[in-house]
């Protein structure tokens, strides 16, 4: 028994529009080549070990998925699937797939490849293997027909859709044909690539990046003037990437630079910059089980003893917005009156009063590299001092930072750094948090609360968006009153483009670097 | 016999230097709080998963026997696979070696060619208006951040001027290579443009690190001349009238040299190991690029693998130094 498409978007989705399109099949008048300067090197193309949004470009240029997120609001649109179906209990989900769509080899693409994908992202357990491995079992996935595919999930899931555009599927035959010891073929997808996205891999140099050409058989077709070849280049140096945008030897870099270093890109008539309001929260993580830490009042001590104004006017030089509470403020589920925590040094040692176990000083694990996430734990050391904590600041990278936050007791006390966008819904964000079954994944406070717990598990299932909704902002007031968090701002996403590039569609997810809608002005 | 006994002791000493920096970085690498079976299982990995890693690579074994472990498969040829890459360290070190290598071979031989004459000059020029001008710069260039260099290169040459492309070792994607070295392919192939593309991209890097490096040369080719121009062997070259370019050029210069070989010896080591800076702002992909970010991503295996490599590379340009001492001055081979 299952229900209609339309009936299961209407309770599933929530605000997520999933629009139909329709693609052009004529030939686009083509040409030109996009460079584009990235931060973060391409030493790996696999798209179910490489998750991170630095890297989008490998997922969203070579790879589809069943849907895809574009623009912003984020809408997810149909992509190898043309629709799907959702059974009553909320446990079956049925894809319908495209006819026409092709793997880069002439391969088409069939259910069976959809299938071979998610087995590999379960068995190789990275990248986006956590949104997926609590609910769906290795083998409950069937191909009853080459375009038909079914995902048996262990329990309902509210989110199980807003998931489904990081299923990139892979060619099953060329990636079997490059297996080694059973390795799901990580070390040949590394280096190589098996998809059917609208650009194909060229050249791969992990020292250097990747070039792609245009999939002129792409199901989507072609419209405009899309690019003929990309090519994706690694430039860590920020100076170097703003210099080679003035020069126009780079169309695009990544929309997270240094704020003086995009008022220094205004300045060239070469270079437009695309703003938008991210989905990118800068927080600063409490690990909320180690003694003081444990304790609400010495948390809403530490809320109150962040300089917020401080850091967004002088440091941010107002170039993002204060976000009071975990969630983005441009999604559903936080309450409309939540005011978060303000800078308060009277009332931080009034709620410090209240603490009674034995202070100690507390650790701030900063991002190396990350001048923002070193700058606001420097900040929050000099007024913690006044309030009579004491406060030692350590700066690691992020492997360490990571590594370390595998488990609540090696993570440290305080981690101030970005929870981005991986699917549009407020779990992203609160739930995966704050929520104990996400403790040791995603989990970046260890926070246990029971009542906010009953909750989750609810929003995880209910397909309600009324009562998913209540239930975000409740689990919201419940993070703010036990300031299990420090939340400061949301990113504001500044793309610097060649101003000769016009068509670039930004998405909190792809993060301007999905190029098939982009093109050269003529 | 001398010399060949001098060569054949250094190249007894390689095995054991190597093998003693490795034990150190080594250690260095284990003290990092990162769990490498954490890291090589993946993210998501449950703690059942995460022991099978960490026996399968041996990570549960005592440090000794993992270092154990780890020199047989380096004498097997194997260092290992990259957490990252997820290709052999072997492989990904190849890769990037010529470009490295170019950078530097080009730099020391640019410190050379600036250094040396400029050496000369200052020592038999010595205390005149320009040999302290020449001191105050060459102590300014060894002084001069490389990062602030390059940048100014960058914001000369390429910003203003034009006449030099900002980064990359090639216009483009570079090519599928012969030897990793692009002048070299491009030589091997014979394309005009190649060559003459290759060549402006390494200009800036290649001045970066040059120009601090010549400074060091200048002052120890400096002091060199300035020891051996008084010499009572020059006074008896004089004496026996010998031309003065014949006596600078030729004696003064092949004594005053040893200290000045070393010192290249020593700079294309620390090139070799130190471009890192240069290769990030000149997006150069090379070796210590790759080092930076193996660090930053606690790839033990790759970070112990560029150890080995330059230090491999380090230990054999300093028995060629010797050598080519020697060749200079035998005495110093007895």
């Amino acid at each position: 028994m299952t229900t209609t498409r339309r009936d299961a978007l209407k309770t599933v989705l929530g605000s997520v529009a999933l629009t139909s399109l329709s693609f052009e099949g004529a030939s686009a008048q083509a040409g030109g080549k996009f460079v584009y300067a990235n931060n973060s090197p391409y030493d790996n193309l696999d798209p179910h070990t490489i998750f991170d949004t630095a890297r989008a470009a490998t997922r969203f240029n070579l790879y589809d998925g069943l849907y895809r997120w574009v623009d912003n609001p984020p809408k997810m649109i149909p992509w190898l699937a043309e629709s799907h179906t959702v059974s009553d209990d909320g446990k079956v989900y049925t894809f319908k797939l495209r006819q026409n769509a092709k793997f880069h080899d002439g391969k088409p693409l069939t259910s069976a490849d959809v299938v071979y994908s998610i087995e590999r992202i379960l068995a190789l357990k990275k990248g986006p293997a956590s949104l997926y491995l609590d609910n769906i079992k290795p083998g409950s996935t069937q191909a009853p027909d080459p375009h038909t595919v079914v995902f048996n999930l262990s329990d309902p899931s509210a989110i199980f859709l807003t998931t489904v555009p990081d299923i990139l599927v892979v060619n099953s035959a060329l990636v079997k044909a490059n297996e080694k010891d059973g390795d799901w073929g990580e070390a040949w997808l590394a280096r190589n690539e098996a998809g059917s996205g609208s650009y194909a891999l060229r050249r791969h140099d992990p020292a250097v990046g990747f070039t792609a050409r245009r999939f002129a058989d792409h199901f989507a077709g072609w419209t405009g003037q899309p690019f003929d070849d990309l090519e994706f280049r690694t430039v860590l140096e920020t100076n170097t990437r703003v210099l080679g945008l003035i020069r126009g030897d780079f169309q695009g870099a990544d929309g997270y630079l240094p704020y003086d270093q995009i008022q220094r890109l205004r300045q060239s008539s070469n270079v437009q910059i695309i703003e938008q309001e991210s989905m990118r929260v800068f927080i600063l993580a409490l690990n909320c089980t180690k003694p003081p830490m444990n304790n609400p009042n010495f948390r809403r001590a530490l809320a109150y003893a962040f300089d917020y104004d401080g850091f967004i006017k002088s440091i941010m030089k107002d170039s993002v917005s204060r976000n009071p509470g975990p969630n983005p403020n441009n999604i559903w589920g936080t309450p409309a009156d939540l005011k978060g925590y303000s800078y308060n040094l009277d009332k931080a040692r009034e709620e410090l009063k209240k603490v009674t176990e034995p202070l100690r000083p507390i650790t701030i694990n900063a991002l190396a590299g990350f001048s923002e996430s070193e700058q606001a734990a420097t900040l929050f050391q000099n007024t913690l001092r006044q309030i009579g904590v004491e406060v030692v600041v350590e700066v690691s990278p992020w492997s360490v930072v990571s590594s370390r936050m595998r488990k609540a007791d090696t993570q440290a006390d305080i981690v101030p750094l970005w929870k981005s966008t991986y699917y549009v819904d407020p779990n992203n964000w609160v739930g995966e948090l704050y929520g104990t079954r996400y403790h040791g994944t995603r989990t970046f406070s260890y926070y246990s609360n029971p009542e906010f717990d009953k909750r989750l598990d609810r929003a995880l299932v209910s397909a309600d968006q009324g009562e998913r909704r209540k239930l975000y902002e409740e689990m919201t007031q419940m993070v703010n009153d036990d300031a299990a968090g420090i939340f400061v701002y949301n990113t504001r996403w500044y793309g610097p483009y060649s101003s000769k590039v016009e068509g670039i569609r930004f998405s909190p997810v792809s993060n301007g670097q999905d190029i098939r809608w982009a093109s050269l002005k003529r | 016999m001398n010399w060949l006994s001098m060569v054949a002791n250094r190249l007894l000493w390689f095995v054991p230097t190597l093998v003693g920096l490795l034990a150190i970085v080594f250690l260095l690498s284990r003290v990092i709080p990162v769990d490498p079976a954490v890291l090589a299982a993946g993210e998501n990995a449950s703690a059942e998963q995460v022991q099978q890693v960490r026996e399968r690579f041996g990570f549960d074994k005592p440090l000794p026997v993992q270092f154990v472990n780890y020199l047989r498969d380096i004498a097997q040829g194997n260092l290992g696979t990259s957490l990252f890459t997820q290709q052999p360290i072997v492989d990904d070190l190849a890769s990037r070696l010529p470009a490295t290598l170019e950078l530097t071979i080009f730099a020391v031989l640019i410190a050379g060619l600036i250094g040396i004459p400029l050496g000369v000059f200052c020592g038999l020029h010595r205390n005149s208006w320009i040999d302290h001008v020449l001191r105050v710069v060459t102590v300014s260039g060894l002084a001069v951040a490389s990062f602030w260099l390059a940048m100014q290169l960058q914001f000369l040459f390429s910003m203003k001027l034009g006449w030099l492309p900002l980064s990359g070792r090639i216009e483009g994607f570079p090519p599928e290579t012969v030897t990793g070295l692009m002048l070299v392919d491009a030589l091997i192939e014979g394309d005009r443009e190649m060559i003459g593309s290759a060549l402006r991209h390494i200009v800036l890097p290649t001045l970066t690190l040059a120009l601090p490096a010549a400074a060091t040369v200048v002052r120890f080719t400096r002091n060199g001349v300035i020891g051996v121009i008084n010499s009572p062997s020059v006074a008896y070259q004089t004496a026996m009238g010998f031309p003065r370019r014949l006596i600078v050029w030729k004696y003064v210069l092949r004594m005053a040299l040893t200290a000045t070989v070393t010192q290249l010896g020593l700079i294309f080591g620390i090139l070799l190991a130190g471009a890192v800076v240069v290769e990030t702002v000149f997006d150069w992909p090379g070796l210590g690029a790759y080092a930076v970010r193996s660090i930053l991503q606690s790839d033990y295996n790759a970070v112990m693998g560029f150890t080995l490599c330059t230090g491999a590379l380090f230990v054999f340009i300093n028995l060629l130094v010797d050598m080519l001492q020697a060749a200079i001055d035998p005495r110093g081979a007895a």
